[in-house]
């Protein structure tokens, strides 16, 4: 028993510090200063990336402090924690005072009470009736919830309106407990991953992270993506990305559908999602220009993430991506623009011996500027970051296997002309060149415009120091769709309380409690009529409703003097 | 108060008792009529088609007929029940009503001077008419500040009746110019990109400027706060500015939406949380005006007279958190909704849910101090003032400088 009462006596002092408002706002500063970290401070990127842009000894104390994934972090819970607690002793504690007030209120008002208050009007009636001023301010306080109570000869009215204005306190606070608690059922009992499905592939497994470490996790059915396609807008912006899914349970399908972003797919609990899209191993083949002086055009086919090994040069080919369109913006700046596609590409590293890695971007497609063609190009970055791309024209369009052949002819005619004259070299060149490829005096249709690449590709290509130039010959596409794959039991849980909360406020700060009273004396004869009133909140509408009653009122009192006088 | 009692009997008329009842039920059956339009009209809801549908015959047919339904209703009604033009609902709903009507009416009648089709395209927006009325409200904003401004030196009523009507008809103007640009998205690459004008920061702002002043002006002619004016017509002054700026960097420009944004919830999600960005640059507003009144006090100035009392802005200030707060609360709760349909989950962290959270908490804090302990006065005020850079930095800095899911809003 002694026990019992020292127990509580500890436990009192803390538990009016938990409920305490004090607590409370502090709480949610620091749960606000908190949150602004994890914005500022990217969330969930790769480790190699905080080590240098942080150096090691900040990547230590933000790693051991978990602002690499801060939300899940368990001082970040312990601060939810902390504030339901506060939130359920500040309602443990005030609920029952505050229900208690709701249902009992006493009518009779002290006269001490009375002087405080700052709308009050009093009258006197000389030889008027109680009962008349009772019956009178009634009438006129109807919309009013009215309570009655005479003690010896004071007679009390309460009115109240918005009596119930305690419940938006409970609801509010209520309501954020229960927002929390689906907060806790989601992260606990839900998942919430990834998975990459090519086209025509199937996937039942999930990839999310988990602090700093990728987990799996298995789902109870498959997907199978039947086709992935994007839908485009006149000027190239996606429109629509879309795939078509077959959920595949026990073997047997059990639900084909169409999803897009805003429209996920509902299977067992489980919501699917279009998230994004990548490359799903589209085959490629490329050409491989060869630039050994043989002239001769080889050819390599891989799929894209793997890797094209050339034995005989020891040149590989590892091919990152691959994009059927390429939308650019081809208006000068300030210009109206110009959405172009530049065609198909294909991405990919090209290492070997003696050569310096190097990141490519080939496109399939010749370069066309104002109706007229460009030739072949590629971007390129020696770094690999592929923000670092460099155009690099190639002049000559790799499409016709004979303007390759060409170029081939005019380098070996060039190296036997006279280089003095270079203008007359270039065109002696050119002119026995076209005689090779085309026959004696046959001169195709745009030849002067296929002579302008052929001079400009010779000031690019015998310098490239690669092996062979691949450019993009043909593809097969695949995509691969990316599903992000939900289950969020704590969902209709964190509905309710948000309904209860936008409720709760309405009623919080809508709703005012607002009292009046009046207060009847019979002194002999006459009666002393005093009226006042009293409201919680909004006292600018309170005194512009007071003041309304109180001259209603006043014209009663008006009236009931000269009744009383006839 | 004195407003409604200055004006005359026709106009009261429309506002009160049965005219009100009326007219508020022929609204009510307007827009059901549209909502039947868009679920049994035609060949079911596509949006492209819908807003061609409500200007053309069957929408006549459908809102004419809801209109003529609720009208007679009403009518019938009101003659069974003699109180029925008592309620306080319809009164206080159908200048509402009519505002947007008017706004609806000012679109169409500008829709005549947008150019013919073969004079706008995607590539060049520049003749789009829309950009005159905007560059209309621009101008009334500015010599609604400017004439609010004047009124603390001069408190000449003319000068502030026409502070008050600038405001009003650049609200009308922004209104009017963000209907038409609904209107225009519509009218390049075959309506295939049409979108409501909430989709990126130039239109918000316009959005907001408006709603800005429109809760200001609804507490000028509720609590004759017109000092109030200069500090919250300052504050969307500068917003115009920026909005200026941003139509000269090309950001005005009329963008298709891209798919995270194209769903219903935008309409909804985006313009509710502009009444809580607006409220609280109005409570900001207010919490100047009371700093500023203290400031005075203390010289004893002169432009006192104008000014309403401490307790009233405080008071207004107080008022404009609490009709911002659960606006803003139930808006941050449909963007959970919207989250949860498009990215997943209902809440993400992503750095834009994160500063609405804080955002939430600040503005929560300053309630939870104002009522439970009772805080008034100073520090209030300055709560109001720092709430709202909590608030820009939300809406703008997010946008600006943090990446993240909401990276749509950002400028390009």
């Amino acid at each position: 028993m002694l026990a019992m009462s020292n127990i509580t006596d500890y436990l009192k002092p803390i538990l009016l510090r938990l409920g305490s408002m004090s607590l409370a706002i502090t709480l949610l500063t620091v749960l606000a200063l908190a949150s602004v970290i994890g914005t500022v401070l990217l969330q969930n990127q790769d480790q190699a990336d905080y080590l240098q842009q942080f150096g090691p000894i900040w990547y230590w104390v933000f790693r051991s402090l978990g602002l690499f994934d801060m939300y899940h972090t368990w001082w970040f819970l312990s601060l939810l924690g902390f504030l339901m607690l506060s939130l359920s002793t500040c309602l443990w504690r005030n609920v029952p005072r505050f229900l208690k007030e709701m249902r009992s209120s006493k009518v009779a008002l002290s006269d001490s009470a009375m002087k405080h208050m700052k709308h009050s009007r009093h009258w006197e009636l000389k030889g008027g009736s109680a009962e008349n001023v009772l019956l009178t301010a009634k009438k006129r306080l109807k919309d009013w919830r009215i309570r009655e109570e005479q003690r010896g000869d004071v007679s009390y009215i309460r009115a109240d309106k918005g009596k119930y204005h305690k419940w938006g306190y409970i609801c509010v606070h209520s309501a954020m407990l229960v927002i929390l608690i689906g907060g806790w059922m989601s992260v606990q009992f839900g998942f919430r991953g990834n998975m990459s499905v090519p086209e025509g592939g199937k996937e039942s497994e999930i990839t999310f992270l988990k602090g700093t470490s990728t987990e799996y996790m298995k789902m109870p059915f498959e997907v199978r993506c039947n086709e992935f396609s994007i839908d485009f807008y006149p000027n190239g912006m996606p429109k629509e990305f879309k795939s078509n899914l077959t959920v595949i349970d026990g073997g047997k399908e059990v639900m084909t559908s169409d999803i897009i972003v805003n429209e996920p797919l509902y299977y067992k609990g489980v919501r699917i999602y279009q998230a994004s899209f990548g490359d799903g191993g589209s085959n490629i083949r490329l050409k491989l220009l060869k630039l050994d002086g043989s002239g001769d055009i080889g050819s390599a086919e891989a799929k894209v993430y793997t890797t094209f090994k050339d034995e005989a040069t020891g040149v590989s080919l590892e091919m990152t991506d691959f994009r059927p369109h390429n939308v650019e913006n081809m208006a000068e700046l300030g210009k109206a623009k110009d959405f172009q596609d530049m065609g198909p590409s294909v991405d990919f590293v090209m290492r070997g011996p003696g050569l310096k890695p190097v990141k490519i971007r080939s496109f399939m497609d010749a370069f066309e500027l104002d109706g007229e063609n460009r030739g072949n190009f590629m971007q390129v970055s020696f770094s690999g970051n592929t923000k670092e791309f460099e155009s690099m024209a190639l002049g000559l369009d790799m499409s016709n296997p004979q303007e390759w052949e060409l170029l081939q002819r005019f380098i070996i005619h060039l190296a036997e002309a006279d280089l003095n004259n270079k203008q007359k070299a270039n065109m002696q060149a050119f002119k026995a060149a076209m005689d090779d490829v085309f026959g004696k005096g046959k001169r195709p249709d745009n030849f002067q415009a296929m002579a302008m690449r052929v001079l400009q590709a010779v000031q690019v290509i015998p310098r490239l120091p690669w092996p062979y130039i691949p450019v993009l010959d043909d593809y097969d596409q695949k995509y691969y769709t990316g599903l992000q794959l939900a289950e969020d039991p704590g969902m209709n849980v964190v509905w309710v309380g948000s309904a209860l909360l936008v409720m709760g406020l309405c009623i919080m700060l809508y709703v005012s409690h607002r009292k009046l009273w009046l207060i009847v004396r019979r002194k002999g004869n006459d009666v002393s009529i005093s009226f006042v009133g009293l409201s919680n909140r909004n006292p600018l509408n309170f005194d512009r409703e007071f003041n309304e009653i109180l001259s209603s009122m006043d014209d009663d009192m008006q009236q009931l003097k000269k009744g009383d006088a006839v | 108060m004195t407003a409604v009692a200055e004006s005359n009997g026709l106009w009261e008329n429309m506002y009160q008792g049965r005219t009100a009842f009326v007219r508020y039920w022929a609204y009510i059956g307007l827009m059901l009529g549209a909502a039947g339009l868009a679920i049994f009209g035609g060949d079911g809801y596509t949006e492209s088609n819908y807003i061609f549908q409500l200007v053309g015959q069957d929408g006549l047919m459908w809102l004419g007929t809801g209109a003529l339904l609720g009208a007679g209703l009403a009518i019938g009604y009101s003659f069974l029940r003699a109180e029925a033009g008592q309620g306080w609902i319809p009164q206080m709903m159908v200048p509402w009503f009519d505002g947007a009507a008017l706004m609806v009416t000012l679109m169409a009648l500008l829709t005549l001077l947008e150019p013919s089709a073969a004079m706008v395209s995607y590539e060049d927006q520049t003749n789009l008419f829309a950009g005159h009325v905007v560059m209309t409200m621009n101008v009334l904003f500015l010599f609604s500040a400017i004439c609010y401004m004047v009124y603390l030196f001069a408190p000449a009523s003319f000068i502030g009746g026409m502070a008050t009507a600038a405001a009003w008809g650049a609200v009308y103007a922004g209104g009017s110019a963000l209907l038409l640009r609904w209107y225009e998205s519509y009218l390049f690459m075959d309506g295939e990109i049409g979108h409501a004008p909430v989709s990126n920061i130039y239109e918000v702002f316009i959005l907001l400027f408006c709603i800005t002043t429109i809760i200001y002006l609804q507490w000028e002619k509720r609590y004759e706060a017109k000092a109030m004016g200069a500090f919250v017509m300052a504050l969307v002054a500068s917003g115009v500015f920026f909005g200026i700026w941003l139509d000269s960097v090309g950001q005005a420009e009329i963008k298709p939406l891209v798919p995270a944004l194209q769903s219903y919830w935008m309409k909804i999600h985006v313009p509710l949380n502009f009444v809580g960005y607006g409220s609280f640059a109005v409570a900001c507003g207010a919490g100047m005006a009371y700093l500023v009144r203290q400031w005075l006090e203390v010289r004893n100035s002169k432009m006192l007279a104008v000014f309403p009392s401490l307790e009233q802005l405080d008071q207004l200030a107080y008022k404009s958190v609490a009709v911002g707060f659960p606006a803003f609360t139930l808006a941050t709760i449909l963007g959970a909704a919207w989250a949860a349909e498009a990215w997943g989950g209902y809440w993400s962290w992503d750095p834009k849910e994160t500063w609405a959270l804080i955002v939430w908490l600040v503005y929560g804090a300053y309630l939870h101090v104002r009522i439970s302990h009772g805080w008034h006065g100073r520090t209030l005020a300055w709560w109001t003032v720092i709430g709202f850079l909590v608030t820009v930095f939300c809406f703008l800095g997010v946008n600006m400088y943090l990446a993240g899911l909401h990276s749509y809003g950002r400028l390009s």
